[in-house]
């Protein structure tokens, strides 16, 4: 009997020994390469990085690269042989470039189970973990809740005449894909989509270059209402931001995470990547920067947002896009 | 009968200089017209005229191109025309609160273009701007009296902003020419005004060329203004075409960027021959002589104070609200027009996250050194460079002056994406140095403009003197030519002093982690409109820069005094 | 320090692509501690060629040797640079350098030959006293008057102890009266040196009065070289006669040669001039007789026996120190001078005397 509980203690020792050892062997290799090097189109992220490294001992350096530079970096650097990167992230439509050329390295992380099975990539390379949703977001000092659209439709109401700010939807590419997004996944009929459109136009938005500029017209109440984008009620707090509960979904590119091929870090790079996912970090991403990640039960601290259905918008070829550009400039006389 | 001469054997120095500065200008530029003639997104691909065909063939281009041409020449004539009616009253008139005039010329340097051009939409947009708002109130009307976006809204900001480096071009010339030339219009009858048109303006006229000529330059390749002033009134130019070149589409093809920028670069080159061939007589103007070179100071009269309420105006609007409105961004929550409840709000928040990110810190920490350093070197540059081009007169120094003029004349958007093609296969990649070999190349042009505008004023007899009193090149250089041309040394140093610590397009590509500047920091704020954090770095960036151009000043008045007392 | 200049060409071209000849073969010796004056009318080259002897410029064919070194030859490659070839200048406008004090202008040649301070006090303060500008070292240098500034420059250019100073113009930016102090002033100094003195002026005056020997130059040649007394008396060309001061030209044939004079026939009668060995009869010369070689007197008073002509008193001007006016012999007018205390009016009857010595014959 004693002797069965000593070999049974000692198997179960040695078990969790083992396994200990497993996750221990990663971060011991880890620590030896010292850091991480991190690629990202993601902004304000340095809390994670931070608590990374307090957490691990692990140095992880964050680039923050803007979309119009991401790629012309990226292949420069790595056709050049001399690619920093460990961890790349951005949006889906550049990390499948990137695929393609051969820039990421398969790994599936053992936390990817905690994701819906469409983020994976079939092979098994790029981890989808968020989408950029883009909503209707108004000044609530200067609108009330219920004056604000409920359907995308309402923005072509003339009461909003002059009253708009949007990204440039003749050059600005996720804004496109999002419109899109729009007349393939949300409106009825095409002619419903276009009716929408003729009416935004006839509104006169203000434009600006992307994303990035828009809550500043809405918060300062020079045009109250605008298409921006929800997490900047968490990152502008206290600014009288609100989003517009939409009876419709909302709709975003999809933000994805990658493995280099040609890591110089590549055991720090796949502890980095296994912490990007754990459920602290996403926490950290939607408390902080008000992102909406797709891990499950982790909502972002805007009121309703849980209730809301966010879908991604895919992946629009080059030659769409010029399309559609085109074609926007006809509507909006860019 | 000295003059007039073609030297036509090129100098050793010559040669050296040529090779320095083709080095530092070429490569990216050259990486650029490369990748404008492959195929795919690199430098390097099969030879291809397609993105040439495309770009110009693009029936919005012309309207495009229409834009620009009035901007571009609506901004410069304005800054030149501020510069030199400003100039000419600070230096050569008794006006007073003369102390103004330094900050006016050198501060809106320092504030970064887009928290310029964004206060600007904050205080004259049609639908809140502060000051429509205010004059709505006050004359009772029912609409908004300006309009900022506009071609003329982009136009006199952009003139604003370009405004100091005209001012920093020409006060020098103004401050160091013969009083005696217009002493003896006076005298010969005229009034003087006459002088001033006959006698004052004709002799400036290589340091106005040069301010136009690189200011046309600079509001060609302007960003901030197009993009945050510009697009909302759906007025695009040059620059805001290749953005939108560069947006659309995951895949940004800056080959095709690089494109539509060489129109850029073939005009500028243009210009700046034009430039060169309106200045050849330089002899005509030399005019520090040895009969002392201090100016004559003109009363103005019952002209005084109309005059001095024109300059604090001017000291208003190019500085006081700029930073008035900087400051209280980055004292409030959010971002809204003045009011009980927003001074209510007041907050520090901002500035305490500023200062206690260590990236900020690091940012400063590398600005600071990129603009000490940089300015250094790039002035010492500056100094041998447009020396040369000033008394060589052989092809050479067309050469070399257009060589220096080449990075700078592209696009900003573009330029660093050339640095980047260009430093990836040299070890510097990723460290601070290219950064500051980057800065230097790109932004010659503000250390050699007003260099050669102090040199081409330097009497050649002066040098010839000490050559023949048995000094060599680099002692009279050091004792007779530098001495000299120090209030041009000292502009040089402060415009490239303030541009490095502010620099942008360059540095949002070739920042990487540990050399981080002041500038992504900002953008990497801006992009998020988190403008509180923006304004407190903004409000660092121009105190840092303010020191560090009291501090040049200073230098250079104490090396003008010691001169003075032996 | 003697300098030899042999067959200097110096072309120029303009940016349009034209040639200049500034020097065309120029042959030239100046000997040693001698004031030397290159005279000639404004674009004859002058100023190029104390440009090449100094080493601001570089010529495109022939040699200077100066003492015993080549400085530049263009045959043999050599060209030495203006600060190794020991020779001081002081420039037309000065070149005073207005960033530093008089003491420091004048120190500069010794500090950039490195001579120990100590030494450049003593050689600044000496020099100082020698142009008599003791008391003023410390002032900016522009701060002096143009006279003052002149000076310093002077100062600059001797403070070396140089064999051989060369000056371009340096005395035209001074007002008369200035100039005339000055000049004499820079005799005594140069004399007192006794150092190798080139200088160049367009000033005849100037040449006249400073110089040991005058080269007269035009259109990038040297015309004539000579003592200022042969120079204004006994020129050989047209040109330098008429260059270097008022003279009368009277065009005739040669009758004789026999006697002590030569006697030429011309339009206001027969003239005898001073002897030449080489003039043959029927030969084609010119008179040149300078106004203060003419005396007028009252129809009938004749200060010599032969050379005196009837005329008539055409213009009679006052110019301060005598007389300048006009007197018509025949069709020829000619330039005279007149005492102050002459009884002449204008439209008198003179009779009208050249003194033959002074009758000077010009082939051309």
């Amino acid at each position: 009997m004693k002797r069965w509980l000593v070999i049974a203690t000692g198997a179960l020792l040695l078990i969790s020994f083992g396994a200990f050892t497993q996750g221990d062997e990663l971060l011991q290799k880890a620590l030896q390469e010292g850091k991480v090097v991190f690629y990202a189109n993601i902004t304000a992220v340095e809390p994670i990085m931070e608590a990374f490294h307090d957490k691990y001992g692990v140095i992880a350096e964050y680039t923050r690269i803007s979309t119009a530079k991401y790629l012309p970096t990226v292949l420069t650097e790595f056709g050049a042989g001399k690619l920093l990167a460990d961890v790349l992230q951005a949006p889906v439509p550049i990390l499948e470039i990137l695929k393609k050329q051969g820039v990421l390295a398969p790994y599936t992380s053992p936390v990817a189970g905690a994701y819906p099975e469409w983020t994976m990539d079939p092979d098994g390379i790029i981890q989808i973990f968020g989408i950029e949703y883009v909503g209707i977001i108004y000044n609530k000092d200067v609108l009330s809740p219920d004056e604000v659209p409920t359907r995308y439709q309402d923005l072509a109401d003339p009461k909003w005449y002059g009253k708009i700010v949007m990204p440039n939807p003749t050059s600005h590419a996720t804004t496109i894909s999002w419109l899109i997004g729009l007349k393939e996944k949300v409106f009825e009929t095409e002619e419903e989509w276009w009716d929408f459109l003729r009416g935004l136009a006839a509104n006169k938005p203000m434009f600006v270059k992307s994303f990035g500029p828009t809550p500043g017209p809405i918060e300062t109440g020079e045009r109250p209402i605008g298409i921006s984008m929800p997490k900047y009620i968490i990152t502008k707090s206290p600014a009288p931001l609100d989003w517009a509960r939409l009876k419709q979904p909302l709709l975003g590119t999809p933000r994805g995470i990658a493995l280099s091929s040609v890591a110089s870090h590549p055991n720090a790079a796949r502890l980095f990547i296994d912490y990007w996912l754990s459920e602290e970090a996403m926490k950290l991403l939607s408390t902080h920067v008000g992102e909406y990640v797709l891990r499950r039960g982790v909502y972002p601290p805007i009121e309703g947002i849980k209730d809301a259905t966010v879908l991604p918008v895919r992946t629009l070829s080059e030659e769409e896009l010029e399309y559609w550009a085109e074609k926007f400039s006809e509507i909006f006389g860019g | 009968m000295k003059g007039d001469m073609l030297r036509p054997r090129i100098s050793p120095l010559m040669l050296v200089l040529i090779l320095v500065v083709g080095c530092l200008t070429v490569g990216p530029v050259l990486m650029l017209i490369l990748g404008s003639f492959s195929r795919g997104i690199g430098a390097f691909g099969a030879f291809t005229v397609e993105k040439y065909i495309r770009v110009y063939t693009d029936p919005t281009l012309h309207k495009t191109l229409l834009n620009t041409v009035i901007f571009t020449a609506g901004s410069s004539l304005f800054a030149t025309a501020l510069a030199l009616i400003l100039a000419y009253l600070n230096v050569r008139t008794d006006i007073p609160l003369k102390g103004l005039f330094h900050l006016i010329s050198i501060i809106p340097m320092m504030i970064p273009h887009i928290v310029f051009a964004t206060s600007w939409a904050l205080l004259l947009n049609p639908s809140n701007g502060i000051l429509n708002l205010f004059l709505r109130e006050v004359l009772g009307l029912k609409k908004s009296l300006f309009n900022i976006y506009t071609l003329g809204g982009m136009i006199m900001v952009e003139g604003l902003l370009d405004f100091p480096i005209a001012y920093l071009i020409i006060a020098p010339a103004m401050a160091s020419f013969d009083a005696a030339l217009e002493e003896a219009a006076w005298v010969s009858g005229g009034s003087k005004f006459r002088a001033l048109q006959r006698i004052t303006l004709p002799i400036l006229r290589p340091a106005i060329l040069a301010s136009l000529a690189l200011v046309v330059v600079r509001s060609l390749a302007a960003f901030a203004v197009p993009s945050v002033i510009g697009m909302p009134g759906r007025v695009y130019v040059l620059t805001t075409y290749i953005y939108r070149l560069i947006s659309l589409g995951f895949m940004p093809d800056y080959g095709r960027a690089a494109a539509a920028g060489v129109s850029v670069l073939v005009t500028s080159t243009v210009l700046v021959y034009v430039y060169r061939r309106l200045t050849t007589r330089s002899e005509r103007y030399v005019t520090i002589s040895a009969r002392g070179y201090k100016p004559a100071i003109i009363g103005l009269g019952r002209w005084r104070y109309p005059l001095s309420l024109l300059t604090s105006f001017l000291f208003l609007i190019l500085i006081v609200i700029p930073v008035l409105v900087l400051l209280y961004v980055s004292l409030i929550p959010y971002v809204m027009p003045p009011s009980a409840k927003a001074f209510s709000m007041v907050t520090l928040k901002h500035w305490n996250y500023v200062l206690r990110d260590p990236l900020s810190l690091r940012a400063l920490k590398n600005s600071v050194f990129l603009a000490l350093v940089g300015a250094s070197l790039g002035i010492l540059l500056s100094t041998f460079v447009s020396y040369i081009i000033v008394r060589e007169k052989t092809v050479g120094s067309a050469l070399l002056e257009n060589l220096a003029f080449f990075s700078y004349s592209f696009p900003g958007l573009v330029i660093g994406i050339g640095f980047m093609w260009f430093f990836v296969h040299t070890p510097l990649y990723a460290t601070i140095w290219a950064l500051l070999i980057g800065y230097i190349a790109t932004y010659l042009p503000y250390g050699i403009r007003p260099l050669t505008s102090a040199f081409i004023q330097i009497s050649e007899d002066l040098e010839e003197a000490s050559k023949v009193a048995g000094a060599g090149f680099l002692y009279t250089f050091r004792r007779v030519v530098v001495p000299l041309a120090t209030p041009g040394i000292v502009s040089g140093w402060i415009l490239m002093a303030s541009m490095f610590l502010r620099e942008l397009s360059l540095s949002a590509v070739l920042s990487r982690p540990g050399t981080e500047v002041l500038a992504v920091q900002i953008l990497r704020f801006a992009d998020d409109s988190l403008w509180g954090q923006v304004s407190a770095l903004g409000i660092l960036m121009i105190a840092l820069s303010t020191i560090m151009a009291t501090l040049a000043t200073l230098v250079g008045r104490k090396t003008a005094k010691a001169r003075r007392t032996g | 320090m003697e300098i030899k200049v042999k067959e200097l060409t110096k072309v120029f071209r303009s940016p349009s692509g034209e040639e200049v000849r500034a020097l065309k073969s120029v042959n030239l010796a100046i000997p040693a501690n001698k004031i030397f004056t290159l005279l000639g009318p404004s674009g004859c080259g002058k100023t190029t060629l104390l440009r090449c002897i100094v080493g601001l410029e570089v010529p495109d064919a022939g040699e200077i040797v100066i003492g015993d070194t080549v400085v530049c030859s263009k045959a043999r490659r050599i060209f030495v640079p203006p600060n190794k070839r020991g020779i001081s200048m002081v420039f037309q406008t000065y070149a005073i350098w207005p960033h530093m004090t008089v003491f420091d202008n004048v120190a500069y040649p010794l500090q950039a030959r490195k001579v120990p301070k100590e030494e450049i006090r003593r050689r600044v303060m000496e020099t100082l006293r020698f142009v008599k500008l003791e008391g003023l070292e410390n002032r900016p240098a522009t701060a002096l008057s143009g006279g003052q500034q002149q000076r310093v420059a002077l100062a600059r250019a001797l403070v070396s102890e140089p064999k051989v100073i060369l000056f371009d113009e340096p005395l035209s930016n001074l007002d008369a009266k200035l100039r005339e102090e000055t000049r004499k002033e820079l005799r005594r100094f140069l004399t007192e040196l006794g150092i190798t003195a080139l200088y160049v002026t367009h000033d005849r005056l100037e040449a006249l009065t400073l110089s040991d020997l005058v080269a007269v130059m035009r259109n990038g040649v040297v015309v004539e070289v000579g003592a200022p007394l042969d120079i204004y008396f006994r020129p050989k060309h047209r040109f330098v006669a008429d260059f270097i001061g008022k003279a009368n030209f009277i065009e005739g044939t040669v009758e004789s040669t026999k006697g002590d004079y030569v006697q030429v026939a011309t339009p206001i009668g027969r003239i005898a001039c001073r002897y030449v060995e080489d003039a043959v009869p029927w030969q084609k010369v010119t008179v040149c007789v300078r106004p203060e070689a003419i005396e007028l007197g009252r129809p009938g008073q004749t200060p010599g026996k032969t050379n005196v002509f009837r005329g008539r008193v055409v213009s009679l001007l006052f110019v301060g120190e005598n007389y300048e006016g006009e007197v018509r012999v025949g069709e020829t007018v000619l330039a005279v001078k007149a005492s102050p205390s002459s009884p002449l009016a204008e439209g008198d009857e003179v009779s009208v005397y050249l003194d033959p010595s002074q009758c000077h014959i010009l082939k051309e």
